[in-house]
């Protein structure tokens, strides 16, 4: 369903960002100018963990009283569930702060819509395989500082599983906690392998550490904008054929999954006159 | 009033910089015109004088990831924004969005301070509210907190913000060169152009201060054994 136009409502999506990459925070720049043009918005702005502006600086940059906040994260964990919420000041779904009220969604990556995402990048990296013969791994980081940040990626697998999609396996992986990505030979029962990183941006985990962690690359690279890894589809190795996909978070849909949290917040949160 | 039409008055009423950026208006029948300050001269001549024409606001984002030297610009107000280019832009809406795009929110930040509703945020209060693994940036002294300043802000070490904060309520900043700097970049006076502002700590001088205060604590570490 269409969200309706909020002519007197802001958008913040906040995001991680990098001091060390600069590719990393081009997502959020693509779905906020994406969601922009639609004028679906009185306003549209980015703000960051790691980059400028800041998310207590973002709040100068924005005129209306009313501020839907999403957060362009994963999972629910560490950041949306305790950096976030402090940065911002949030106590609750709707927040007054400065003389604003934030409403705080959900993060994209828990959104139901994104199990057709991940479907379809898996397709698309890899055409020409028969899902039956294929085991789907959805890779993510994996932290010990928030248990939950895994459980947005083991729900994907659930949904995925439960979808019919038909892959002959579908499991998570992990750089920092087991099952580890880098053992996603051994969790793969079949020879054809799709990894599809559940990361926002083709930042450095996705672009320059799994790959060293799958043995595509020896040791990590230059930046994605300067390197052309994705290209090098199938990779033959460990006795497997692998095909390794772009992260899920670039891809362009995402602006209807933000929207999607803004529509979903209001049913659970707000009034149908407020809708 | 919104900040675009805010930022409207300023520029009609002389503002003409912010951070390395020089706003030309009226230039060549276009309503805004951005461009390097050391290029504004250039700019004016016919054709722009050669320089690159680039026009609508998401531009601005690109022009101001990478410097000369091909480097990362995580800190906007690093001085150190490529020059050769002109930015054409159509309306207030669109000078708003580029200039945030180059100078994330310096616009807001410098209208709530004149209207005296900006927050600023002491040294020890941000380093307080830290987690994870910066919450060890918290345990650095004062006087490293003091050294740190001097050592990584200001225009000497490419920054080009005027700090608001002080380490905290009671303990204002050493004076240096780094703690006097007033924002603006070039030679102009309050009444020409935004000052860049910091009003609180960058994730970079917190990312120096964890690093800062591990230092601390090895030499303490250090002197305790030497001592036996």
């Amino acid at each position: 369903m269409p969200i309706a136009p909020k002519p007197h409502s802001a958008l913040l999506i906040v995001g991680h960002g990098s001091t060390e990459n600069p590719d990393s925070s081009n997502p959020y720049f693509d779905h906020a100018d994406e969601i922009r043009r639609r004028g679906l918005f009185a306003e549209v702005h980015c703000c960051f963990w790691k980059e400028e502006p800041s998310m207590r600086e973002a709040l100068y940059m924005i005129d209306s009283p009313d501020v839907y906040v999403v957060p362009d994260f994963i999972s629910e964990g560490y950041f949306t569930q305790e950096v976030i919420p402090r940065e911002l000041r949030l106590n609750g779904p709707s927040t007054s702060v400065e003389g604003k009220t934030l409403h705080y969604c959900l993060p994209v990556g828990v959104h139901p819509s994104m199990t057709g995402l991940i479907l379809r990048r898996a397709r698309e990296v890899a055409p020409e395989v028969d899902p039956s013969q294929a085991t789907l791994v959805i890779t993510g980081h994996g932290t010990g500082l928030n248990q939950n940040s895994t459980k947005a990626i083991r729900d994907q697998v659930d949904q995925i599983i439960a979808s019919g999609a038909g892959y002959a396996h579908v499991t998570d992986a992990y750089m920092e906690e087991a099952p580890f990505i880098a053992e996603w030979d051994r969790l793969s029962a079949t020879p054809t392998v799709i990894v599809v990183p559940f990361f926002i941006a083709d930042g450095l985990h996705s672009y320059q550490d799994i790959p060293v962690l799958l043995g595509i690359e020896t040791e990590t690279g230059p930046a994605a904008s300067q390197r052309e890894v994705f290209r090098h589809n199938p990779h033959h190795l460990r006795d497997k054929t692998l095909y390794y996909s772009s992260a899920i978070g670039a891809e362009r849909l995402i602006a209807d999954v933000i929207l999607d949290q803004v529509r979903d917040f209001d049913l659970a949160h707000r009034s149908a006159a407020a809708v | 009033m919104s900040i675009a039409s805010q930022l409207h008055d300023l520029v009609r009423n002389g503002i003409r910089r912010i951070g390395e950026i020089e706003i030309l208006t009226g230039l060549h029948d276009h309503a805004y015109v951005l461009c390097h300050y050391l290029d504004a001269e250039r700019a004016a001549d016919e054709g722009f004088g050669g320089l690159a024409v680039h026009t609508g606001a998401a531009d601005a984002r690109a022009l101001s990831i990478h410097a000369a030297d091909g480097s990362f610009r995580f800190i906007k107000a690093q001085v150190n924004l490529k020059r050769g280019w002109v930015l054409v832009l159509t309306d207030d809406e669109e000078l708003r969005l580029a200039l945030d795009h180059f100078y994330p929110a310096a616009v807001g930040l410098e209208l709530a301070r004149r209207k005296g509703v900006l927050e600023v945020e002491h040294l020890r209060d941000k380093l307080n509210r830290q987690t994870g693994m910066y919450r060890y940036a918290r345990t650095i002294s004062d006087e490293g907190a003091q050294q740190l300043v001097e050592q990584v802000c200001g225009p000497a070490h490419n920054c080009a913000r005027r700090i608001l904060w002080q380490l905290d309520a009671d303990t204002p900043l050493e004076d240096n060169e780094a703690s006097r700097y007033n924002g603006i970049v070039g030679d102009l006076g309050e009444s020409h152009a935004i000052p860049l502002l910091c009003r609180e700590a960058c994730n970079h001088f917190v990312a120096e201060c964890r690093k800062a205060a591990k230092r601390e604590f090895d030499a303490k570490q250090a002197r305790q054994e030497a001592d036996g």
